[in-house]
């Protein structure tokens, strides 16, 4: 007697899986001859996957879809703030090494 | 029983209306130890930060030279500022027991309160004494061996930062008792600000590991991030404990909600027996 | 809205975000409003803690990037993926309980558990042959951050497995079971998953 639909949550986690299994594909990407090097594209690539998946989460999983606006936004701007301080930490890193 | 005294003194003199008020609000008691536990926080911040320079803290790696030349530096702020700190430790008897008495005023079991009450007052001995006895004794002969100056150097710090289990377990005490009330004494949101607390006094721990990095005593994620969640956890449990004398019925059952200040305060008169 | 119920839930009486039935569904807050600061807060925190990783690991990248070779990537993904099948888990036993089917919700909560208990397994397991492979949490900053990120987050999730416990003990009796409870545990069930795989990339993708 489920008046919500099963099949939503699964399509969002069959997506969030997708996206975890790309990782490997990016690590084996990333990986040169057996042996690690830094780059800037991967971690770049690497969080914004994350931010989608945390916005996903938030979304579906955690059905801020079905929010009020303020909650909405609000987990958005936590996702922008997220991703901010993640690249700009490693930007920063970076310019100052 | 208040019958001399009808209405609070809306004109006069601040020191009027304050008199008037250590005479006859029913809530001075609660008063008294809410505004002693706000003027403790602030000789406390003004003593260990700009007066003795014991936080943030100094480096954990120095070498003894480093470490007799920071005594002997900060050797008068030293020993005045610990000089106030023990004078006013007793401050924070109050502060314990207003927030023993928020949950004492809560549904659940008395054993809440008086875990946290025991819990508290021993903390005050590695939470706060030893770093003060502990520094001021190195302060106390400019001349000591650098070497034992360097061993009460790293004994201060290290009790001070290194045995947060005790606020640790009392967040927690508090945490659970606030999930559990009926009476709305505190919001939830609050119950849950106590297990962020919590954590972090998990995230200290390594310092007794490392002398250098972002896990020392001064590290950046041990103290200054921290830091910052103690700030809003100390700020946000002031305003609390606010809140809920200015909400107080001594009553047994739900905690009314915020109401202005005159009714408020008439309200009190006319439904309080002294 | 803050409020328990203290009875069953009735499907459809008022407020339910159903999505898919006719006209405009209510908004309301998915479980109660406390519970989203404690998420929020607790996940500018873990940024916090987030980005002095990622701002110290440029400093160094070169011996960052030798310990991280040590990590699985594999083992990393399926960790993700068993937290993220906790979470579809979690929100079908939502699901079933607004919808007053408390065995099917309180089967999806175990299953919750399990999953979680698998990667608390899992974690663990990577932890021993890391320490056995010298490489603890004072072997070097990457695997201090490695320890510290995975170690607070594992402290969240052993917290987790007490909230699906008090889920799974509130949906037990009739007298106890409040949708409202559920909905807000389920939300940091889903926090201990999201904060799970930001670390994901952070220490086993990024370079």
């Amino acid at each position: 007697m489920n008046a919500e639909p099963r099949r939503r949550p699964l399509i969002a986690w069959l997506i969030l899986s997708v996206i975890t299994l790309a990782y490997l594909a990016l690590d084996r990407y990333a990986d040169n001859r057996d042996t690690y090097r830094a780059s800037s594209v991967v971690t770049t690539i690497a969080i914004l996957l994350a931010l989608v998946k945390a916005r996903t989460i938030f979304r579906e999983f955690m059905q801020v879809r079905h929010a009020p606006s303020l909650l909405c936004r609000l987990t958005d701007l936590w996702v922008f703030l997220i991703g901010a301080a993640l690249l700009g930490s490693y930007f920063a890193g970076l310019a100052v090494r | 029983m208040t019958g001399e005294t009808a209405e609070p003194a809306r004109s006069g003199s601040p020191l009027t209306r304050i008199a008037w008020h250590c005479r006859n609000n029913p809530k001075r008691e609660l008063w008294f130890a809410w505004y002693t536990t706000v003027i403790f926080y602030n000789i406390f911040f003004i003593v260990f930060f700009p007066v003795t320079h014991a936080q943030p803290p100094p480096h954990p790696y120095w070498s003894d030279a480093l470490v007799a030349n920071w005594f002997g530096h900060n050797r008068g702020g030293l020993l005045i500022g610990f000089g106030i700190i023990f004078t006013i430790a007793g401050a924070t008897a109050p502060q314990n027991a207003l927030i023993a008495y928020s949950m004492r005023r809560m549904s659940v079991s008395r054993v809440f309160p008086y875990a946290y009450l025991v819990m508290y007052s021993l903390s005050a001995i590695p939470g706060l004494l030893l770093l003060c006895v502990v520094l001021s004794v190195g302060a106390l002969r400019p001349g000591r061996d650098p070497a034992q100056l360097h061993w009460l150097y790293d004994f201060g710090f290290l009790s001070y930062t290194g045995t947060m289990g005790i606020f640790l377990i009392g967040s927690l005490v508090w945490m659970l008792a606030i999930l559990l009330d009926k009476n709305r004494v505190m919001p939830k949101w609050f119950g849950y600000l106590n297990l962020c607390n919590a954590l972090t006094e998990v995230v200290v721990a390594p310092a007794w590991i490392f002398h250098a990095g972002v896990f020392a005593w001064n590290g950046l994620i041990s103290w200054w991030v921290d830091m910052v969640v103690f700030g809003i956890y100390t700020g946000a449990f002031l305003m609390q404990l606010r809140n809920l004398i200015r909400r107080e019925d001594f009553g047994d059952g739900p905690l009314p909600g915020l109401v202005k200040k005159p009714e408020a305060m008439a309200a009190t008169l006319a439904g309080t027996a002294p | 809205m803050t409020e328990i119920a203290q009875a069953s839930p009735e499907p459809g009486a008022g407020a339910q975000p159903s999505g898919k039935t006719a006209g405009e569904p209510a908004r309301v807050v998915p479980g109660q409003p406390d519970m989203w600061v404690l998420v929020l807060f607790e996940s500018l925190l873990f940024t916090a803690y987030f980005a002095v990783y990622l701002f110290h690991r440029t400093a160094d990248s070169e011996a960052f990037l030798r310990s991280q070779a040590q990590l699985s990537a594999w083992l990393g993904t399926l960790d993700t993926l068993l937290l993220l099948a906790s979470s579809l888990f979690m929100l079908w036993c939502v699901q079933a309980t607004r919808a007053g089917a408390f065995r099917s919700a309180m089967a999806n909560a175990w299953i919750t558990g399990l999953l979680g208990v698998a990667f608390l397994v899992s974690k663990v397991t990577e932890w021993i042959k890391l320490v056995r492979g010298g490489h603890s949490f004072t072997a070097n900053e990457f695997f201090q951050y490695y320890f510290f990120l995975t170690g607070i987050h594992l402290l969240h999730l052993l917290i987790g497995f007490v909230v699906i416990g008090v889920i799974i003990y509130q949906l037990r009796s009739p007298a106890r079971r409040s949708r409202d409870l559920v909905e807000t545990y389920a939300v940091y069930w889903h926090t201990v998953d999201l904060l799970w795989v930001l670390i994901f990339s952070l220490l086993y993708v990024v370079r």
